[in-house]
């Protein structure tokens, strides 16, 4: 029965916005968790400035934002495991593989970004 | 912990099957569900309502409407517009009372956004933060919205 409903969605949660700025990069990974609870095919794509989300030590508590960044690690125990960033942004903006939070990722291209979005139905974008 | 939220999502599961079971027995509606992350004075919000009066034109069933990010500023109590700026909250409440489409606002991202879910006392005054069109819930709701509806749309 749960097969039918993975089957019928493949849902992308795409980040676009740095991560202490604007609350949309904790409350988009929020909803990741809730699709990864509920057995939902979910990817995460990376984008444009949606990258430094994902750079390793970042202190928001010293500009009195909440450190969401550590749940990123929590990915894997909801099976959450497409995760897709995009390679001319991180290195548009200085970021080197190794900065990065998560080892388990594919960096690939614009181009490669837009396919793997186009074969999702329902997009988020925050 | 995972056990319990599978047994939630199987629970869910049904339902939502039973649902389009029932859906596409009996008729070939489509449904529409919309999740909204902009604040009442932004022209998206304006365009999802529009959105909405259209689909229900076309005789496509919305499921309901989820309110996110800062979205969840629409179900604040008491807003008032000029007279001449457009009245998102009263549309938003038509389209709750006269075609009875569900209003559901994220507890946490309300709480957030210093909505409380609860009504609160001051001195001997209840106080109350949320419009009643609309039903304070958990995401939950948006993954099951997200599950059922033939086409989601984000605004």
């Amino acid at each position: 029965m749960t097969d039918n409903i993975n089957q019928a969605k493949q849902i992308a949660i795409i980040n676009c916005h740095s991560p202490f700025s604007l609350p949309v990069g904790r409350e988009s990974l929020d909803l990741a968790l809730i699709f990864g609870a509920y057995e939902q095919n979910v990817s995460l794509f990376f984008i444009g400035d949606g990258v430094f989300q994902l750079k390793k030590d970042q202190h928001g508590e010293v500009i009195e934002s909440k450190d969401f960044l550590k749940t990123f690690a929590a990915l894997p125990f909801y099976d959450i495991e497409n995760i897709y960033i995009c390679r001319d942004s991180i290195k548009n903006r200085g970021i080197d593989k190794t900065d990065l939070l998560l080892t388990n990722i594919n960096l690939l291209s614009t181009s490669e970004i837009s396919a793997i979005i186009h074969q999702h139905k329902v997009i988020y974008k925050f | 912990m995972r056990l319990f939220l599978v047994c939630i999502f199987l629970n869910y599961s049904e339902k939502i099957n039973l649902q389009t079971d029932l859906r596409s027995k009996f008729t070939m509606q489509k449904t529409l569900a919309l999740v909204i992350t902009s604040p009442p004075n932004s022209n998206l919000t304006t365009t999802a309502i529009n959105l909405i009066s259209a689909a229900i034109k076309e005789n496509i069933k919305v499921i309901g409407v989820f309110f996110y990010q800062d979205g969840v500023l629409n179900a604040a109590n008491n807003l008032h517009f000029p007279n001449d700026e457009y009245q998102t909250q009263a549309e938003w409440v038509v389209l709750n009372k006269q075609y009875n489409i569900p209003l559901f606002l994220c507890n946490t991202a309300a709480e957030k956004r210093g909505l409380m879910v609860e009504d609160y006392s001051i001195g001997t005054n209840k106080v109350r933060t949320i419009h009643n069109a609309f039903t304070p819930s958990g995401l939950g709701e948006l993954a099951q919205l997200t599950a059922s509806a033939d086409r989601m749309v984000q605004l």
